[in-house]
């Protein structure tokens, strides 16, 4: 009787691999033969050890794999602080038109225009969107963006010859990457704490506001999904001591359409295209962090950035790169993450100005629906009404259940968990952000699940402790998984299945 | 308002004489601490707290209030000189010649046989062992701080907040919770191991904000890498100026600096080191004075004693009002782990010198190291 393990079936390749299968159909060759250089030929005769595999194998193979992958496509996500909306599809058609997909970045502007136009307009819309004085779509991911604003205002005070401005506050809720884009970026950084209503300690800011501070980094909404309500207050109380405000524009998708950072002081801020203009995450990414800067900083932006060409006797004289006079330099090698410009090009375009500000109206409201829906069920974090996110905690009264557990149960009713223990300020945080694209069915299945775990935590308690109990994969040992890595499959492992098959 | 109340009263007059001169506690050290030129200093602190609590007294709605003490140095004549009318307060234990912690026993025999409402004490944690282990959790306790380490719960966080949390507590406004009454063990103490024990549960007035919460010893493997960034963070700090002298305080924050600067730091002790170099260890108040006189530039690293938030005033009792004004309110420099930070909401100082203590505690916030260029902003309470 074969051993049926439906659990844990899915073998490697190596081991799904039999001698003298294979798939061979190559396109035909459409450049002329030639020797390889003697260097690079092969001295032994050992085997390179592929596995022998018939294209129906690999089909299969990486279909199971897939299916055993959690999607937004697959599921609700609400992963907080991450705006894991839905990724339209046409997004993905207008990235893969031959014209941007098969374009080098090498080839001369002249024939690349389309490319540069695309580029102008989303510097020109994310301008528009922030209130800011000019954008650089250089850095590929959020964290990037930081650093990158973060070189800015170091370049900004060595102009200024204001070298001892080293000191960067960062709110005690604020992302884990501020304080590590600080240190990369040569300054030190001094923790914020915030006061009872999850707002930044005005009183502390105070304190901290000295001739040493270089500027905040400030989240708003925050990451307890509140809005900064003394905004105002902060920004003018860094500029008044010489210090500058940055934005970390992870949670625009409260504000797109609706608040304009730029216009409430901010500096300079970094927009995530993978979060708030629905491109792909993470596997799906890669990710882009373009850069708005207000007047003070717009000079030492990031370049290659895209211009019109100022020629008043042509009608559409065309585009070109430039790069601004102070600037930093670049980033990246070429003009940053193309491929995702093109998608929150095409987002854009679909919403329009009114649809943008309808997502993030919407989003708010999926927030606070489901933050009602679980009121009185897990302890709220902060009890006021919330932007596109709210923070849980998941204790239960009479139970010894804990955030992971909750997380891991949510598994096996098919939805992916919240953001868990982030913030940090809030001790078993469930960080959740149903984002603007899922239902009011959606939402109250995910609230009757949430209901059904917190009955389950009081009269079965262990369900929990040892959930998911339905996922390919049971309770993983994450600490050890963390600490002994294991990259690749063993070398020996491998070479005994081949010689098996 | 409330009943005819009843207080117990005593002072451990040789609480606290050990720290001074660095002996680490004063159990069976008493002669050695005189000898090194220690002065008893529970009286006054216990001062602080009756006179504070008589002015508090005059200004509050009048209850009956009865007192019973010890003879002599023991209460008595701290409560008369403070303002207690005599005819209030009744001597239930005498004391002949030198008080031992058998008169503590014996005196609070008699304060259980009277069913006090609140035992008030001045002293460490061997006084509040020795008042447990006859009290159990019969009764409150309330400790005036003035021992040489103050683990256990049972402390308020200085004299003057003792007064108001004993007058809100006989005002029945405050209730009675379980805290915990630890010690260390002073020999190991001395040796440089650290060894706290939890000997007895007890009873405690619960005013949150005046309370200190028993120490929480904070171990985290995790913390190790954050330790290293200290260090390193201080020692490239150090690099850019003046050689300087720099003190190491107690703890195990402090001394994983000087391991990974390479010196052999003493656990609980005061060191000093120069260009990299360890030139004293385990200090007293009079030999950090000394150093101080030959270096200029001068440092002190110290770690607030995790959850209490006390950076100078328990453990350290050589780092005097007089050696921290010698070194400089602005060349402390507090570190601390983020893991420990986290159960550590508010920093505290309590050197014996008011005025000290709020120039230490700044404008509300200080700034402690907690990572390679790394510092956060803590709240500072007196």
């Amino acid at each position: 009787m074969p051993e049926i393990d439906n659990r844990n079936s899915e073998k490697t390749v190596y081991e799904l691999s039999a001698v003298g299968r294979g798939t061979n159909l190559m396109p035909e060759c459409d450049v002329p033969k030639t020797e390889l250089p003697g260097v690079l030929l092969r001295k032994d005769t050992e085997t390179i050890g592929l596995p022998g595999l018939s294209e129906l194998d690999v089909v299969r193979h990486f279909v199971h794999l897939s299916q055993r992958n959690f999607s937004i496509d697959g599921g609700f996500y609400p992963l907080g602080s991450c705006t894991m909306k839905y990724n339209p599809k046409i997004s993905e058609t207008c990235a893969r038109f031959e014209g941007f997909a098969q374009s080098h970045p090498l080839q001369p502007d002249e024939t690349v225009q389309g490319n540069l136009k695309l580029m102008y307009d989303l510097q020109e819309w994310l301008k528009e969107i922030g209130g800011f004085a000019a954008v650089s779509l250089q850095p590929t991911a959020g964290a990037q963006g930081e650093l990158t604003a973060l070189l800015m205002m170091r370049a900004f005070f060595r102009n200024c010859g204001e070298t001892g401005r080293t000191q960067i506050l960062i709110p005690d809720s604020a992302h884990g990457t501020n304080p590590a884009s600080t240190t990369m970026a040569g300054f030190e950084s001094l923790e914020i704490p915030s006061d009872k209503h999850g707002n930044l300690d005005l009183a502390a800011l105070n304190a901290a506001c000295d001739d040493t501070v270089a500027g905040l980094m400030l989240t708003n909404p925050n990451t307890l999904g509140l809005f900064e309500r003394d905004i105002e207050t902060i920004v003018r109380c860094v500029h008044d001591c010489g210090g500058l405000v940055y934005g970390d524009g992870a949670n625009m998708n409260a504000l797109a359409g609706v608040v304009r950072p730029g216009d409430l002081g901010i500096d300079v801020m970094h927009y995530n295209l993978h979060k708030t203009f629905g491109t792909p995450h993470g596997g799906g990414g890669p990710g882009s962090g373009p850069l708005g800067a207000g007047d003070k900083l717009a000079a030492y932006l990031p370049g290659p950035m895209v211009r019109r060409i100022d020629n008043a006797e042509k009608p559409d004289p065309g585009y070109m790169l430039f790069t601004p006079e102070k600037t930093i330099g670049r980033m990246n090698s070429y003009f940053g993450s193309f491929g995702v410009f093109v998608r929150a090009y095409a987002y854009i375009l679909q919403h329009g100005a009114e649809g943008l500000k309808q997502n993030a109206l919407h989003a708010v409201l999926n927030a606070n629906y489901l933050r009602e829906k679980l009121r009185g069920i897990y302890p709220l974090s902060h009890d006021r009404t919330c932007m596109h996110e709210f923070v849980l905690q998941g204790k239960i009264d009479g139970s010894s259940v804990r955030a992971v557990d909750i997380s891991k149960r949510l598994l096996d009713y098919g939805f992916h968990p919240p953001t868990i223990y982030f913030p940090l300020i809030v001790p078993e945080a469930l960080m959740i952000e149903p984002t603007e694209t899922e239902s009011k069915q959606t939402l109250d299945a995910f609230a009757d699940a949430m209901k059904a775990i917190a009955l389950e935590a009081v009269d079965h308690s262990e369900t929990l402790h040892s959930a998911p109990h339905t996922t390919p994969v049971g309770r993983l040992d994450e600490v050890r998984a963390a600490r002994q890595l294991k990259l690749r499959e063993d070398d020996r492992k491998v070479k005994d299945n081949l010689n098996k098959a | 308002m409330c009943d005819k109340k009843c207080v117990g009263f005593l002072i451990n007059p040789i609480a606290g004489m050990g720290g001074r001169v660095g002996l680490k506690g004063t159990d069976g050290m008493e002669n050695q601490a005189r000898a090194l030129g220690a002065r008893p200093a529970a009286h006054l602190r216990a001062m602080d707290a009756l006179c504070r609590f008589v002015q508090l007294m005059s200004h509050a709605t009048a209850f009956p209030l009865r007192w019973l003490t010890c003879s002599g140095e023991m209460g008595e004549a701290v409560l008369k000189t403070a303002g207690i009318p005599m005819n209030v307060i009744e001597i239930v234990h005498i004391v002949t010649g030198q008080s031992t912690a058998e008169d503590t026993r014996r005196a609070v025999s008699s304060f259980m046989a009277q069913k006090v409402d609140l035992i008030v004490f001045c002293g460490g944690d061997g006084t509040a062992r020795d008042i447990c282990s006859v009290a159990g959790n019969g009764v409150p306790i309330l400790g005036i701080p003035s021992g040489v380490k103050m683990f256990s719960g049972v402390f308020a966080i200085n004299p003057v907040r003792c007064a108001e949390t004993m007058l809100a507590f006989l005002q029945d406004r405050l209730t009675a919770v379980q805290t915990e009454v630890l010690d260390l063990d002073e020999a190991s103490y001395r040796a440089g191991e650290w060894k706290v024990k939890l000997y007895h549960a007890a009873l405690t007035p619960f005013e949150p904000r005046y309370m200190q919460s028993s120490k929480a010893l904070i171990e985290d493997v995790d913390d190790t890498a954050v330790r290293a960034g200290i260090a390193d963070y201080l020692l490239e700090q150090f690099q850019h100026e003046t050689p300087a002298l720099v003190f190491l305080g107690a703890g195990s924050t402090v001394k994983s600096v000087g391991d990974r600067w390479g010196i052999d730091k003493t656990l609980l002790g005061v060191d000093a080191v120069v260009n990299g170099e360890c030139i004293g260890s385990d200090l007293n108040e009079q030999q950090i004075l000394e150093l101080l006189g030959r270096f200029k530039a001068r440092k002190l690293i110290l770690s607030p004693i995790g959850a209490q938030g006390f950076v100078l005033g328990r453990g350290n009792s050589q780092l005097s009002p007089a050696v921290i004004r010698e070194i400089g309110c602005n060349n402390i420099i507090v570190i601390a782990t983020p893991a420990k930070l986290a159960k550590t909401p508010v920093l505290r100082f309590d050197t014996g010198d008011a005025m000290l203590d709020r120039e230490l505690a700044d404008d509300g916030y200080i700034r402690v190291v907690t990572g390679y260029r790394r510092r956060t902003l803590v709240k500072t309470m007196l």
